[in-house]
């Protein structure tokens, strides 16, 4: 009977148990978080949705017929409803948005104060929003003039501003 | 077992095997620290108001120069004087912003300091003389809090 190198293999084993609690001990004592974690995802999702939000505020006609602003100028007032209608009257917005922000769904809400009371109307609906959702926002400040020319339904002065958060719900599926 | 313990051949392959496994204890907690540091900076990075601030004050620029535009037109219309237009419309854009802002929790302090003309003096410009917006901002969300006093902004075109 062949009774040498018992002592390799023991070590082998002893080796093989080593490694293994090591890895055991790692991965329990703290949480693994790997670069697809949750929160790196929502920082890339928050960034391209602000940016894809300013992009459409400042893009030049060259490049798209009607810039953010203009969008909400030319809103009729009318909510979305989903599945029907769930981009009321914005579907130049929501082709600017899906353009820039492709393989996610967003939800767009627009809050503002109307005699002090604050209003929030959903305007493009693509669904319920995930778990992994974030929410970007930005200002448009809409005048008569801007709301005019865009042939929209805000009712405003001639001397009167309207500031308009477009607010962003974006999340991955 | 008598065998075993007089082998005493073969100490390379188990001190290698310690070598070995130290190396493999090391690059784990190296691992473990690189991941983690990614978690922490991922966690700055949405906590950190940037695009709040930014917003806020790219805003107010572009709305210095819509305001300019807009008292310049109301004033050809009414005897009220430029500085007096803006000044009024400037506050109404401040007060929906702080509104706007505090649904966040956040508080927004926007005030004009000054309208300043290369030519006219004591509120009295005339056509597109205003060439420099003066004005406060202040940001605050109870852990950041971001102050320009004052924010300059070029209005002339």
């Amino acid at each position: 009977m062949n009774n040498k190198a018992q002592l390799h293999t023991l070590e082998g084993l002893g080796a093989a148990v080593l490694m293994t609690l090591t890895i055991l001990t790692i991965s329990q004592s703290t949480m693994i978080v790997t670069p697809q974690n949750e929160l790196a995802v929502d920082v890339h999702l928050e960034q391209m949705s602000n940016d894809a939000l300013t992009v459409m505020d400042i893009a030049p006609h060259s490049s798209a017929q009607y810039n953010l602003t203009e969008c909400i100028a030319g809103w009729d007032m009318t909510e979305a409803t989903y599945p029907s209608s769930p981009t009321s009257d914005l579907d130049e917005l929501d082709e600017g948005l899906s353009y820039l922000l492709p393989n996610i769904l967003y939800n767009v809400d627009l809050a503002y104060f109307e005699n002090d009371n604050l209003n929030v109307k959903k305007v493009i609906i693509k669904g319920s929003p995930a778990d992994n959702a974030v929410v970007v926002r930005h200002f448009v400040t809409l005048t008569n003039e801007t709301v005019s020319d865009m042939g929209g339904a805000w009712n405003l002065a001639e001397d009167e501003l309207k500031v308009v958060e477009v607010r962003l719900t974006a999340w991955k599926v | 077992m008598e065998s075993l313990k007089e082998n005493n051949k073969g100490q390379w392959i188990a001190l290698s095997g310690l070598v070995i496994s130290l190396i493999i204890i090391g690059l784990a907690a190296l691992a473990n620290q690189a991941v983690l540091a990614g978690y922490h900076s991922s966690n700055a990075a949405l906590e950190f108001p940037k695009e709040n601030i930014r917003e806020l004050n790219s805003h107010t620029r572009d709305n210095a120069k819509i305001i300019k535009d807009l008292s310049i037109e109301l004033n050809a219309t009414s005897n009220e004087t430029i500085s007096s237009i803006y000044g009024r419309l400037f506050e109404n854009y401040s007060s929906q912003m702080k509104k706007l802002y505090a649904t966040h929790g956040e508080t927004v302090d926007l005030s004009l300091v000054s309208i300043n003309s290369t030519n006219g003096t004591n509120g009295t410009y005339s056509g597109h003389d205003i060439d420099m917006i003066l004005v406060n901002i202040t940001y605050d969300d109870g852990t950041t809090l971001y102050v320009s006093d004052p924010e300059l902004i070029e209005v002339k075109e």
